[in-house]
C-alpha cells in the first residue's frame, strides 16, 4: 500500500503559502522553488546518489514551503532547505552522504555566477578556491545543516515518506505490454524523463497526485512523443487514473518546456535568491523598481 | 470580574504562563474543545459546500452512491464549480485515502504522570493527553550522535511505526516536540504490562493454550512487518507490550529498518540483544533478511514455555556457545557456508560427529512433539531452514489441544508500568552504534559437549551426565 500512496497537500497548504504571508509573491516564489528543486537535483547527481533519494529530496523540500504553516522563504534559505532535504533522504537511505560531502557539493554549485549556466560549464576546470571550504566556514555551515534537518523534520511533522512514481511506471509498462515494441526502451526513457521533469513543475504535481497518477499520465504523454501506440480504450481507468486527472497533468508536463525557458529568460545571467538575504535583496530591488517605474 | 478566556489578544502571552499555573491549564482545555469545535464547525461546513456541489453535478443521474466519495479538491471551491458535466457513467475507480502533514505539535499538551523505563533509545513515561485525558505512553528520544545530526535510528523507527498500522503493533499517534531542537517526543498508545516484567511477578509460566495465543498474535505482527519490508530487528520479551485484555503489542522500533531482496549492503551486525541475536549474526554476516527476527521469535517461544530468558551468554562468544550447546553444532550439511562467515573461521568445533544434535526436544519435555518441531525449526542455526511467520501461523501446533484461549479469557495483571518505578531490567542492552566487535582469539567450543560421549544413550532416552 504504502508504495501507491503518498501524504498530499491540503487546499489550504495549495492555496496559501507562509513565504506568501510574509510578502513574497507568488512568481518570486515559483522561481526560487524552481530553482531549489534544480539545485537538488544537480547536487544529487553531483553526490552520485540514486534518482529515487535525489526526487524524494525534492519532494521534501517542495513540502516544506508549502502551507500556511510551512516554512517561509523569508525565514529559510531555500539552498539550505534544499541541502537539508538531500542530507536527510540520503540519511534515511542505503546511501548516505556525510556533512561534508553535502556542502562540498553546495560550496561547489555556488560557486557558478548565475543560475541558469550553461551545460558547458561544467565541463571547465575551475579553480578550486572558488569554492574551498574553511574549516571555521564548514563547522558553521555543518551546525546549519543539522539544524536545518531537525526543522525540516519539525514542519513536516517528522512525515517523511515519499512513495515515487518510477517503479509503477515500469510495472504499467509491462501491464500495457509495451516492451515487446522495438520502441519500448525509448518510451520507457521518456516516461522517466517526463516523471524527472514533473518534480520541477511549478503546479507541485507531486504533493497533488498520487504516484499512479503521475505514472499513468507520463506514459500517455511519452506513448505520443515516441509514437507507440497504446491501446485505444480508456486503458487510464485501469490504473485509477480519471481522464481529468490525467489532462490535468499531460497539460502540466507539456507546460513545463515553455515554463523553464520564460524562467531562463526572466533571470538571464543573475541568480535566483536562495537565502534569506538575497530574498530580501530581490524584494527591495523590485520595491525600488516599481516606485521609479 | 471579566472573564478570562474571552480574551483572544492575551492568549499569546496567557501561553507562557499555563505552565505555572494549574487554574490556567483549565483555560487552554477550554481554548482547545473551542478550537475543535470551530474546526468541527468548518468541516460540517466544507463537507456541506461539497455535497451541495456533488449532488448539483449529480443531479439526474442515479449513480450518486457509485461516485468515488473521496475527491480531493485541488483549488479552493469557486460558485459554479458544480456545474460540470459528468460522463455518463462514471466507473469506479480506487481511492486512497491521504494522510496530511502538518508541524509537530508541542509536548506540553501532555501532562506526564509518572516514568516508566529507561530503554537504550529513550525514556518512556505515562501522560496523559490535556484536552482528551486520555493515557498514552510518552517516549523521549535520545539525541546523542550530535555530529551526524538527527539520529538515523530514531528517524528510522518514526518512519516504520508510521508505516505499521497493525492490530498488534504498538500505534504511534503523532510525534511532539519541546522547546528545543533536541526535544522530541513519540505519542503511543499506553499498555499496562511488557512480558519480560509481567512474567518475573508470575508464580507460573503462562499456559500451553495461553503461549499458543501469544505466539499466534506475535506472528501475526511480524508476518505483517516482514511482508511490509521491515525487519524488527530487536525482538524480546521486554519490547512486547501486553493489555489487561490479553492483546499484545510489539514496540520499541529503535532497531526497526527497511530492508529489501537482495539485502541492502553494509547492515550492521551490531542488532538484537544479545540473548535473543541470531546465530548468523554472531557469526558476524552483513547479509540477513527476516530470519534473524524469526531466531528472536523462537527465543521468546522457548522464554514464554519456562518464564526464563532461553540463551543467557555473557558475551558474544558465550551466547554462541549456548546456542550450539542447545542446538547442536553447525555443520556444512545442514548449514553449507557457514564456516565462510567472517567470525567462524576463529571457530574449534569439536571433532566427533556423534551426539552433536539439538537437544530441544529433552530440554522442553512437557511440549508436544508439533510443539517442539516449531521450536526446533524456529532455532534452526542455518537461517535458510526457519519458517516464515506466515509458515508459523500455518502451523498445526496451534491447532492442536490446547486450542489458543481466547483473549477475553486471559487472566489480568497489577500493571507496575501504571503505577510504581520500575527495576532495571537484567537483560543486556541492545547493541549500540558503532563497530562490531569481531572475534579474533581463537574460540574453543569442544568443551560443550565434554562427557557427551559418556553419556547413556538408549532407545528413546537419554541419561545426561551433569
Amino acid at each position: 500500500m504504502s508504495i501507491l500512496v503518498n501524504p498530499l497537500a491540503t487546499v489550504d497548504q495549495i492555496s496559501q503559502s507562509g513565504s506568501q504571508l510574509d510578502g513574497v509573491p507568488a512568481d518570486l516564489e515559483n522561481s526560487i522553488r524552481f530553482a531549489g528543486a534544480r539545485l537538488t537535483q544537480a547536487a544529487g547527481i553531483l553526490l552520485r546518489l540514486p534518482q529515487d533519494i535525489i526526487a524524494q529530496a525534492i519532494v521534501i523540500f517542495t513540502r516544506f514551503f508549502v502551507g500556511p504553516e510551512g516554512g517561509s522563504l523569508k525565514e529559510y534559505g531555500a539552498k539550505d532547505v534544499s541541502a537539508g532535504s538531500l542530507y536527510l533522504m540520503a540519511k534515511l537511505s542505503s546511501t548516505p552522504r556525510s556533512p561534508r560531502s553535502v556542502l562540498n557539493v553546495y560550496a561547489y554549485l555556488d560557486s557558478f555566477p548565475s543560475t541558469f549556466v550553461d551545460a558547458s560549464e561544467f565541463d571547465k576546470e575551475k579553480d578550486p578556491e572558488s569554492y574551498y571550504l574553511t574549516e571555521g566556514t564548514y563547522r558553521a555551515r555543518r551546525t546549519l545543516l543539522l539544524k536545518t534537518e531537525a526543522l525540516i523534520l519539525r514542519v513536516l511533522g517528522f512525515q517523511t515518506h515519499v512513495a515515487l512514481p518510477y517503479t509503477l511506471c515500469i510495472n504499467y509498462l509491462q501491464t500495457l505490454d509495451v516492451f515487446s515494441h522495438p520502441e519500448s526502451q525509448d518510451l520507457a526513457k521518456r516516461a522517466f524523463a517526463q516523471l524527472n521533469t514533473l518534480l520541477l513543475s511549478p503546479q507541485l504535481v507531486y504533493l497533488t497526485h498520487q504516484p499512479y497518477d503521475l505514472a499513468t499520465a507520463a506514459i500517455y504523454l511519452a506513448a505520443r512523443e515516441v509514437g507507440v501506440k497504446l491501446p485505444d480504450e480508456e486503458w487510464w481507468e485501469v490504473f485509477d487514473t480519471d481522464r481529468e486527472e490525467l489532462g490535468f497533468l499531460v497539460v502540466a508536463m507539456r507546460s513545463m518546456e515553455g515554463f523553464a525557458a520564460e524562467e531562463k529568460r526572466k533571470w538571464g545571467k543573475r541568480k535566483v535568491p536562495l537565502t534569506v538575504e538575497e530574498v530580501e535583496g530581490e524584494l527591495e530591488r523590485r520595491s525600488l523598481l516599481n516606485g521609479e517605474g | 470580574m471579566k472573564t478570562r478566556w474571552a480574551d483572544d489578544e492575551d492568549d499569546a502571552a496567557a501561553e507562557a504562563q499555563r505552565k505555572r499555573e494549574k487554574e490556567d491549564k483549565k483555560r487552554a482545555k477550554a481554548e482547545k474543545a473551542r478550537k475543535l469545535e470551530e474546526a468541527e464547525k468548518l468541516r460540517q461546513q466544507e463537507a456541506q459546500a461539497a455535497a451541495t456541489a456533488r449532488n448539483g453535478a449529480n443531479d439526474g443521474t442515479h449513480h450518486l452512491s457509485e461516485r468515488p466519495v473521496k475527491r480531493r479538491r485541488l483549488s479552493p471551491e469557486r460558485e459554479g464549480d458544480g456545474a460540470q458535466p459528468q460522463p455518463p457513467q462514471p466507473r469506479k475507480l480506487l481511492r486512497f485515502a491521504a494522510p496530511e502533514w502538518g508541524p509537530c505539535r508541542h509536548v506540553d499538551n501532555f501532562e506526564r504522570l509518572n516514568h516508566i523505563e529507561e530503554g537504550s533509545y529513550g525514556f518512556v513515561s505515562r501522560a496523559r493527553e490535556t484536552a482528551t485525558g486520555e493515557i498514552v505512553a510518552l517516549k523521549k528520544l535520545k539525541m546523542d550522535t550530535a555530529t551526524d545530526g538527527f539520529p538515523v535510528t530514531a528517524l528510522r523507527e518514526i518512519q516504520t511505526l508510521k508505516a505499521s498500522r497493525h492490530r498488534h503493533i504498538v500505534d504511534l499517534r503523532e510525534v511532539v516536540v519541546g522547546d528545543t531542537l533536541n526535544d522530541v517526543f513519540l505519542v503511543m498508545d499506553f499498555l499496562e504490562h511488557d512480558l519480560k516484567t509481567l512474567q518475573e511477578d508470575m508464580a507460573e509460566p503462562f499456559l500451553p493454550s495461553e503461549i499458543k495465543t501469544l505466539l499466534l498474535q506475535l506472528s501475526s505482527a511480524v508476518e505483517y512487518l516482514h511482508d511490509n519490508w521491515i525487519l524488527h530487528r530487536d525482538l524480546k520479551t521486554s519490547n512486547i507490550l501486553m493489555n489487561n485484555r490479553g492483546e499484545i503489542k510489539i514496540a520499541d522500533f529503535g532497531m526497526a529498518r527497511y530492508f529489501g531482496d537482495p539485502p541492502p549492503p553494509n547492515m550492521t551486525q551490531l542488532v538484537v540483544t544479545l540473548w535473543y541475536r541470531a546465530p548468523e549474526l554472531l557469526l558476524g554476516t552483513d547479509k540477513y533478511d527476516r530470519a534473524i527476527d524469526m531466531w528472536s521469535l523462537g527465543c521468546i517461544f522457548g522464554e514464554l514455555l519456562t518464564k526464563e530468558p532461553l540463551l543467557q551468554g555473557k558475551n558474544e562468544v558465550d551466547e554462541l556457545s549456548k546456542i550450539f550447546e542447545l542446538c547442536g553444532i553447525p555443520t556444512e550439511e545442514s548449514w553449507p557456508g557457514f564456516k565462510r562467515l567472517p567470525n567462524a573461521r576463529s571457530l574449534r568445533l569439536p571433532p566427533s560427529k556423534q551426539n552433536v544434535g539439538s537437544v530441544i526436544r529433552a530440554k522442553f519435555p512437557f511440549l508436544t512433539t508439533t510443539g517442539s518441531q516449531l521450536l526446533s525449526s524456529l532455532l534452526s542455526l542455518n537461517p535458510a531452514r526457519r519458517p516464515t511467520a506466515s509458515e508459523v501461523l500455518a502451523h498445526p501446533y496451534f491447532r492442536e489441544d490446547p486450542r489458543p484461549k481466547s483473549t477475553a479469557m486471559f487472566p489480568t495483571f497489577p500493571s507496575k508500568a501504571g503505577q510504581e518505578k520500575r527495576r532495571r531490567h537484567a537483560s543486556p542492552d541492545a547493541p549500540m552504534r558503532g563497530d562490531a566487535p569481531r572475534i579474533h582469539s581463537e574460540l574453543d567450543f569442544s568443551g560443550i559437549f565434554a562427557g557427551r560421549e559418556n553419556e547413556e544413550s538408549g532407545a528413546g532416552f537419554q541419561l545426561k551426565l551433569i
